[in-house]
């Protein structure tokens, strides 16, 4: 096993399984379809609350892509393969969570515009909402990685992890929707692109170490 | 040939569930030795294993590769292994080729069939590993013995699940490994041929 | 400087004589105090001069509050302690210490609602502080359901300890990012976040309160820590002969 090879694998996984992915982008398009439902139609409500809504919708269809992440491997011991293939297991790991990362958002940014027409998003915010996407949505992935490491080994441990992590996900969300609200009423925003920025920098560092940590304790 | 490697295991305690599995043990294997652990059902045989290969931590103790202490880091050991466990470490997303793709990107096309001909899953190539029975299931992740260039192999019951002539390959195969100088772990419920010159360890409790 | 303090720390067996030694003592010297800064502040007190008498409710919600915090901080630098040199008293530490933070988390929830009553005219605002104390809240659910949930107790004690560690990493994030939202939607002219500038008459029964609960916890932290200790060292030696001691 090398890292190509582990790489490879990753891809070819993800492309036989590729429903999956596409569920958790049906499920996103679904959480936003409930607001327009469930809160009003109407443009003056949904223009204000539209980051908010894809952030939201966004984050549940990332920890319900994400939360399984390690089960497979787990279960069919290829996970203590990785351990004794001496690789270095945060490496694979962040290796795993950037591939998923890439293959989740890259069709969530092309959704990103028949969205924010959906949602009235004034056209000029539009980039603010891509930026946002962009550099928010590893945090997302990296928190929950340790999220799923954490419950590898519990058949029912999606509850649980959605417990655990959406605390964790509040500054992303609130620093993404500040900057596109922001947006909207013509204020800058460079402040809040460069804290989330940072946070997904701080994750980059802390959630392979600590889901390499959650992984080791998991597998006996 | 390989070249020749030893592993030296001191003063080793192994807890597990609040219970001893193993007290103070020592063995020493070299180049050429099939050691066979012993012990029933729950004696901490797989946790014995898991452990020499850096997959759990045991309480205390030390272990030697090739004179090196791996005692906390076993990068050194782990260069050199190939370990098959419980699980069998298969994708059932993916081909038997891919599997062992997956092992050894540098195979070429005719030392997978050759590997896969060796188990009798020659003509399986494209078939996806979750079609196939336990025993198959088995045969695909032993198939990577027959591709690898590693000394030091470390199997957790390695003939489960396999019939008859499996085993007799199987066997056979070992010992052309512990003839190039290879060193094999492994543990067993099965007799197993008696010109392999088994070492047996004992979990000492 | 010495480290024995610390291996000490680390060595159940030292820790119980210690505890067994200071929880009563910590705990009923917490209760007293709190009585006496509680009462204190709410019969004694002078009353503030723009919120008038509802602001009392300070003597109870800013210790909770700061004790929650703390609690986690706690946590945190437990969890980061059983990572990196595998003390044992980390986790026993974790999991007793987690319910408590949920507790005072909670009792400053009422009484942030109990002031906001009074004070805004409804029982929950979505002020800076109290918003944080709910995602703090949140946090040591979180904590307390993995503990629950892992049945191996090897993982369920790494699991916390990665969990509060990468809570601690965020909690600062989280409460700067609740601020900075706060301000965002709520110009509020009362906040529970700001006391207002207070006379010693005002402020010494608060900390004479703060100091109370601190050591009312920290007593029962010991209390259940010792319990914990027990079970986990049932098997050896030191505890078989402290049952014999005491003769259950
Ligand atoms: N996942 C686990 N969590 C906690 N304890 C375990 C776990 N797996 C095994 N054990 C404990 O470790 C002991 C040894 O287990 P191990 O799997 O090493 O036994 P073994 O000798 O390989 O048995 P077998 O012959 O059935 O494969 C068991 O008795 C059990 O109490
Ligand atoms: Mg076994």
């Amino acid at each position: 096993m090398t890292y190509m090879s582990f790489i490879k694998g990753e891809l070819l996984t993800l492309l036989r399984r590729k429903q999956d992915t596409v569920n958790a982008l049906v499920f996103f398009l679904m959480v936003v379809t409930l607001f327009p439902l469930g809160v009003s139609p109407s443009p003056d409500f949904l223009s204000v609350a539209a980051g908010g809504i894809i952030w939201c919708a966004a984050s549940l269809a990332i920890l319900m892509s994400v939360e399984s992440m390690f089960k497979e491997d787990f279960n069919d011991g290829c996970l203590e393969q990785w351990l004794v293939s001496g690789l270095s297991l945060p490496l694979l790991i962040l290796l795993k969570t950037f591939i998923h990362w890439l293959v989740v958002i890259a069709p969530l940014l092309v959704m990103a515009p028949l969205l924010s027409e959906m949602l009235f998003l004034p056209s000029e915010t539009f980039s603010v909402l891509l930026i946002t996407l962009i550099l928010g949505t590893p945090a997302l992935f990296l928190i929950g990685t340790i999220g799923a490491a954490l419950t590898v080994s519990l058949r029912h441990g999606a509850v649980l992890m959605l417990l655990i992590i959406i605390p964790f996900y509040l500054p992303v969300i609130i620093f993404s929707t500040g900057a596109i609200r922001a947006a909207q009423n013509s204020m800058m925003y460079d402040g809040q692109i460069a804290i989330l920025a940072a946070i997904s920098l701080v994750f980059l560092v802390v959630s392979p170490v600590m889901s390499a940590i959650s992984i080791k304790a998991s597998i006996n | 040939m390989h070249s020749s490697v030893s592993l030296k295991v001191s003063n080793l305690w192994v807890e597990r569930s609040e219970r001893y599995l193993c007290k103070d043990m020592s063995f020493f294997l070299s180049s050429g030795d099939i050691a066979k652990i012993n012990g029933e059902n729950g004696a901490g045989k797989s946790s014995l294993l898991k452990i020499l290969v850096g997959i759990l931590r045991p309480l205390e103790g030390n272990i030697h590769y090739n004179n090196e202490d791996v005692s906390v880091y076993r990068d050194l050991l782990q260069k050199d292994l190939l370990y098959i466990g419980h699980d069998s470490g298969v994708k059932s997303v993916f081909t038997v080729a891919e599997n062992l793709r997956w092992y050894f990107p540098d195979a070429n096309d005719d030392e997978i069939s050759l590997a896969l001909d060796a188990v009798s899953l020659s003509g399986y190539e494209e078939t996806p590993s979750n079609q196939l029975s336990a025993g198959q299931k088995r045969r695909i992740s032993l198939a990577r013995l027959w591709l690898t260039e590693k000394p030091l192999w470390v199997l957790d019951e390695p003939f489960t699940a396999l019939d008859i002539k499996g085993v007799a390959s199987l066997e056979k195969h070992m010992k052309e490994h512990v003839e190039k100088n290879g060193m094999i772990i492994l543990t067993t419920h099965q007799d197993i041929d008696p010109s392999l010159n088994l070492k047996e360890i004992n979990l000492s409790l | 400087m010495s480290w024995t303090w610390f291996h000490k720390l680390g060595s159940p067996k030292w820790f119980f004589q210690f505890a067994s030694r200071w929880a009563l003592a910590s705990f009923w010297s917490g209760v007293v105090l709190l009585l006496v800064g509680v009462i204190w502040g709410l019969g004694f007190a002078p009353e503030d001069y723009q919120q008038g008498n509802s602001f009392r409710i300070i003597y109870i919600h800013v210790p909770a509050a700061i004790l929650a915090q703390s609690c986690y901080l706690g946590l945190g630098i437990a969890g980061f302690v059983f990572l990196v040199w595998q003390m044992k008293m980390a986790p026993v530490f974790i999991k007793s210490v987690a319910p408590l933070g949920a507790l005072a988390a909670v009792i400053a929830l009422l009484s942030g609602a109990i002031w906001g009553k009074p004070t805004w005219g409804t029982w929950w605002v979505w002020d800076a502080r109290l918003t944080s104390v709910l995602v703090l809240f949140l946090l040591y659910m979180g904590v307390i359901a993995i503990q629950n949930s892992l049945e191996d107790k090897v993982l369920a004690d790494k699991a916390v300890a990665v969990i509060s560690v990468v809570g601690l990493i965020n909690l600062p994030i989280i409460k700067y990012s609740v601020e900075w939202w706060n301000t965002l939607h709520q110009p509020a002219t009362f906040k529970l976040t700001e006391a207002p500038a207070m006379p010693i008459e005002m402020w010494l029964p608060l900390l004479i309160s703060s100091l109370g609960l601190y050591l009312f916890i920290a007593g029962l932290a010991m209390l259940r820590m010792k319990t914990e200790v027990l079970n986990r060292e049932r098997r050896s030696g030191w505890v078989k002969d402290e049952v014999l001691k005491s003769g259950v």
